[in-house]
């Protein structure tokens, strides 16, 4: 399968229903779709697609009804949970429009939870680097509930990049915020994957969003239309 | 309020395990009330059936005057009367048995003892019925139609008459030992009207009747209206109340119920109620702080205060309708099958034969059912329900809409934490029991209220000891053969102690014998016992037949009676200088109205010989085993120069191993003296090991039950933890939370949970536990001697929480694991 080295995750005919029969739903429609490291890309469409079924796949999240995917050469559809688990805490780095924080940790200890969840040493210098990026250096020990939605959705990005995975899953980032804090949350996410070097993958209902991203793919009732 | 109440039935379908959890605790606290209270009514009635099985007559009148009888049969107090006569004392050996007549003149008294099995009441002259041993033991045969010849004297005095009877009847047979020797038994036949009239006109019978009566009134007086209604009675008819002898045990039984148990019955259930209401709010408080935001959504929609709380009572009503009538049913259903399984078993062990031997018709027509009291048992619970919702509904009205809506449940008044830099499993476990600080510890401490409550109850239950309740009857060594003497008889004066010490039953030959008996290692004779009387105005004394027995104590008695001291002072060499005494019953101390400094003038009888003595009473002290009410120094007793010897109990020291043969030679010499009865400790054993598996087993059943009325909670808490947290937990699981991670995460909250509340069962509940210990054992409570660390009930009680809330946990996760993660995170409970 790899005979592109750059690619770092691709789904071969991904399909999700639900129901049957009558109430048959393909939420994801024979998806074959082939992401390049470091790429940014963009995934348009509108509500009820199945952009995010999609994503969840891509994310270790759910399971396909059928096809595989594959990351970093790895077909993870045939693994069982405790190495999905494995999969999402080092490859993979979450972003979800309602920033789903753990409210009994302070922002420290959210960003770095998912090194704690993989037993890894925390690089203090690293973790510092971000949240002075994201501007988040004077509200390391607050709880998520003190913070604004740009706050905390910063926060999510930074859990998302403390663990160094190779991508960063995002779904509907700015869903939540103003069009000036989704700009500057955009901006932050999109700065910090290129200068880590990782690839993202957003959901959006944004054209502007949409624009910022090296490649957009559409998505209507479960297939890829552009 | 048709909305509130659809509103109220859908909340409780979506929240169906809290539902489930409720009705639990509520259906379990009504059971255990209804199974603690009808056990106690079925108890109660057993005791009043025993009693009535007897007989049930309230007073008997020892008639003065001929015309007294028909008076009385007219009284307008008077329901039923019958009436007695003891026609002649019949002469065969030693027995000790009278001919008797008896008539019913107004229906409904009765005599177990006179009811026909078979034939008919004597009526012609040389008719006689009475019990089938009887007939055997004078030599006839005991069938109707049969021959009797008896030898009497008419009103125990004069010629001795001979005549043959003819067997009329017989009335129920009585297991009656062999070994008892005949005088000790009161043998009774009857014998007709026909043959007291034929003596009465030959002028060798002079009639005494006796007047055995029932007044009305037994259902709706007490027994003090009942007995000035007897005494108004006999007044009336002429009769002075020292002829009237109420049916004491009859009229206390029907009137007033035992106090003692229901007071027992009533603190259990007290504590029960209190404890399910602490349960029963705890899950309703987490209830309302799970559900602060749907709260605040219905607020938001304009549901006012009033409609909120209306909505709490709504659900807990609907709970109630299913839950009070379930444990209502199991709770009365537990006793209706045990009960009489209970009283099988005393049956099978004896206790007292001639109480079980009553017991076994009436097994299964025990009256269990009262109505008032299951209503009163609804009552409580609904008010245990009310009181419980009180605050949570409180809580929810103050709920603002806004607040509500943007309450994450995880609301504290803390806007940051400390943290730590990295972040374990077990970060993630102290940082949720952190935020929910209120609800751990409130599920700490009811946890733990219910353990402390198991420890306290099985360290005394613990330190109930078999062989400590044996020691009551037998204070050391393996037998104790006691004299068995009345205080002042007047009818039977050669009973009394004073004559039987003059007899000197307990001599030194008699000691000797019983050294000799091949096996006995020592004979000890106990401490002394005279009586005394005074003709002082006192209470004690009145209520004692004017006669107190008085004992000594040693030196060596000092510091058990120091450690025992209630009050006063104790001072061996100045007591007996001043013939100062202490008084050893803390209760009827105050009873009496004694105080300390009370000086009596005592006569003390040392056989027929009087001595008089004046003593003050200096101190009260409660020790182990006291002999006596009063007790005076050695010295003091040494002084009196006692001529007869006081002993009245004898402990033997025996061989294990000659054990059996002893206790048989022993009985053959009790029985050749009818004052003398034989302790055995195998006997004391039995009886104990009986008597405290009657008391330890519904203890620990009831203890038991409000463990699992306590574990509801645990339960409950468990389940609203992962249940509100399921979004939180599938992030965690989708941030790379593993499934081996995330049961240790919960299994970690529920261990704090457990290892809270074995701190506090294992600090306050062996310290509550002890104190409980020393109080009971103050109360004098089945004999406690010594404290027994409740150990295997500390084990058992610490496996149970951790096996427990380890399971709960598995399972609860085991359910949530069923839905997508996917469904998790986006859920929005």
């Amino acid at each position: 399968m790899s005979e592109h080295t750059n690619i770092i995750l691709k789904t071969d005919n991904l399909c999700k229903y639900y129901g049957a029969g009558d109430n048959l739903v393909k939420a994801v429609d024979c998806i074959d779709l082939a992401i390049i490291q470091g790429e940014f890309i963009s995934i348009v469409g509108k509500s009820g697609s199945g952009k995010s079924t999609l994503l969840h796949m891509l994310g270790a999240l759910d399971n396909p009804t059928s096809g595989s995917v594959w990351l970093d050469g790895e077909n993870i559809s045939s693994f069982k949970e405790n190495r999905l688990s494995q999969i999402r805490r080092r490859k993979i780095g979450f972003i979800f429009q309602s920033y789903n924080l753990i409210p009994s940790l302070n922002v420290w200890e959210n960003i770095v939870l998912p090194l704690g969840l993989d037993n890894k040493e925390v690089d203090t210098a690293f973790i510092q680097d971000i949240v002075k990026t994201l501007g988040l250096d004077n509200k390391v020990k607050n709880l998520p509930n003190t913070l604004s939605g740009g706050q905390q959705q910063r926060c999510a990005i930074a859990r998302a990049i403390a663990a160094k995975p190779s991508i960063i899953l995002a779904d509907e980032p700015t869903g939540n915020l103003d069009t000036k804090t989704g700009d500057e949350v955009m901006a932050l996410l999109k700065a910090s994957a290129k200068k880590y070097g990782q690839t993202l993958v957003v959901i959006t209902h944004n054209e502007e969003i949409a624009q910022m991203a090296d490649r957009t793919v559409m998505i209507a009732d479960g297939k890829v239309v552009g | 309020m048709k909305m509130v109440f659809r509103l109220a039935l859908s909340k409780l379908r979506y929240h169906k395990s809290r539902t489930m959890l409720t009705g639990i605790a509520i259906m379990l606290t009504t059971m255990l009330l209804t199974a603690i209270g009808t056990s106690a009514i079925a108890l109660l009635d057993m005791n009043r059936q025993l009693v009535v099985a007897q007989t049930n007559y309230h007073a008997a009148f020892g008639l003065t005057e001929p015309g007294q009888l028909s008076v009385l049969s007219k009284h307008i107090n008077v329901e039923s009367l019958q009436s007695a006569e003891n026609f002649a004392q019949i002469i065969y050996g030693k027995m000790n048995g009278s001919l008797n007549y008896y008539e019913t003149i107004k229906d409904g008294i009765y005599f177990s003892h006179l009811e026909l099995t078979e034939g008919h009441y004597p009526e012609r002259e040389d008719e006689i019925c009475s019990v089938p041993a009887f007939f055997k033991r004078v030599g006839a045969d005991p069938v109707v139609g049969g021959k009797v010849t008896l030898s009497f004297r008419v009103n125990g005095k004069g010629d001795i008459q001979t005549k043959e009877f003819t067997i009329s009847g017989l009335f129920p047979d009585r297991e009656i030992s062999t070994d008892i020797s005949d005088s000790r038994i009161a043998w009774g036949a009857y014998v007709s009207k026909a043959l007291l009239t034929q003596y009465e006109e030959t002028g060798l019978y002079e009639p005494s009747p006796m007047a055995y009566l029932r007044v009305y009134g037994e259902d709706t007086l007490s027994y003090d209206e009942m007995e000035n209604k007897i005494n108004s009675t006999a007044s009336d008819i002429g009769l002075d109340e020292e002829h009237v002898s109420c049916n004491k045990q009859y009229l206390f039984t029907m009137t007033s119920p035992d106090t003692d148990a229901v007071s027992i019955v009533v603190v259990i259930s007290l504590v029960v109620v209190l404890f399910s209401t602490l349960v029963i709010y705890s899950i309703y408080y987490v209830g309302v702080i799970t559900d602060i935001q749907e709260i605040g959504k219905l607020k938001a929609l304009g549901a006012s205060k009033r409609q909120i709380s209306r909505l709490f009572f709504c659900q807990s009503g609907i709970i109630c309708i299913f839950a009070i009538p379930l444990g209502l049913l199991i709770g009365y259903l537990l006793p209706w099958f045990l009960f009489p399984q209970v009283i099988r078993i005393l049956n099978a062990a004896a206790l007292d034969s001639t109480r079980m031997d009553h017991l076994k018709g009436l097994r299964n027509q025990l009256h269990m059912f009262s109505l008032p009291f299951l209503l009163a048992v609804v009552i409580s619970v609904l008010i245990a329900v009310l009181v419980s919702l009180l605050k949570p509904i409180r809580m929810a009205k103050k709920v603002s809409p806004v607040e509500a809506i943007r309450y994450q449940e995880n609301t504290t008044d803390c806007k940051s934490r400390r943290g730590h830099l990295t972040v374990k499993v077990s970060t993630l476990t102290f940082a949720n029991l952190a935020r929910n600080k209120r609800r751990t510890i409130v599920t700490m401490l009811t946890m733990g209220l219910s353990s402390v409550l198991f420890i306290c109850v099985a360290a005394v239950m613990n330190s109930c000891r078999v062989e400590d309740l044996a020691r009551r009857n037998i204070l050391e060594g393996e037998f104790r053969i006691s004299l068995d003497y009345a205080h002042n008889d007047k009818e039977y004066p050669e009973n009394n102690l004073d004559a039987l010490v003059q007899q000197e039953y307990f001599s030194e030959a008699f000691l000797e014998r019983l050294s000799s008996i091949e096996g006995v290692e020592s004979v000890k004779r106990a401490p002394g016992i005279i009586l005394s009387s005074t003709d002082m105005e006192s209470t004690l004394f009145a209520e004692s037949n004017n006669r107190v027995a008085i004992s000594c104590f040693t030196r060596e008695d000092l510091p058990e009676l120091n450690e025992q001291l209630v009050s006063g002072d104790i001072d061996y060499d100045r007591m007996t200088a001043n013939n100062e005494v202490i008084y050893t019953h803390e209760y009827s101390f105050e009873k009496y109205g004694l105080a300390l400094g009370d000086v009596f003038p005592l006569t003390l009888y040392d056989g027929d010989r009087e001595i008089p003595l004046t003593v003050t009473l200096t101190a009260v002290s409660q020790p182990e085993s006291y002999i006596t009410l009063i007790i005076m120094t050695k010295d003091s007793w040494d002084n009196l120069g006692l001529t007869c010897d006081p002993t009245t109990d004898i402990y033997l020291h025996v061989k294990d191993a000659q054990y059996d043969d002893v206790k048989k030679a022993l009985q053959d010499i009790v029985a050749e003296n009818e004052h003398f009865s034989l302790y055995s400790m195998d006997e004391e054993m039995a009886i104990g090991r009986s008597g405290l598996s009657l008391i330890k087993y519904p203890v620990y059943l009831i203890l038991v039950l409000i463990a699992v009325i306590g574990f509801m909670n645990l339960i409950n808490t468990m389940i609203t933890s992962i249940i509100t947290r399921k979004r939180e937990l599938g992030i965690l699981q989708a941030l790379g939370l593993s499934n081996r991670q995330l049961v240790r995460m919960l299994s970690g909250e529920g261990m704090v949970f457990t290892a809270g509340t074995l701190f506090i069962s294992a600090t306050l509940g062996h310290l509550f536990g002890y104190l409980f210990f020393l109080y009971a054992k103050k109360m004098h409570f089945m004999s406690l001697k010594s404290y027994h660390f409740p150990l295997w009930e500390t084990v058992i009680l610490a496996l149970v929480l951790l096996f427990g809330q380890a399971a709960i946990t598995l399972f609860i996760n085991k359910k949530v694991e069923k839905e997508s993660l996917i469904d998790r995170i986006r859920s929005q409970e």
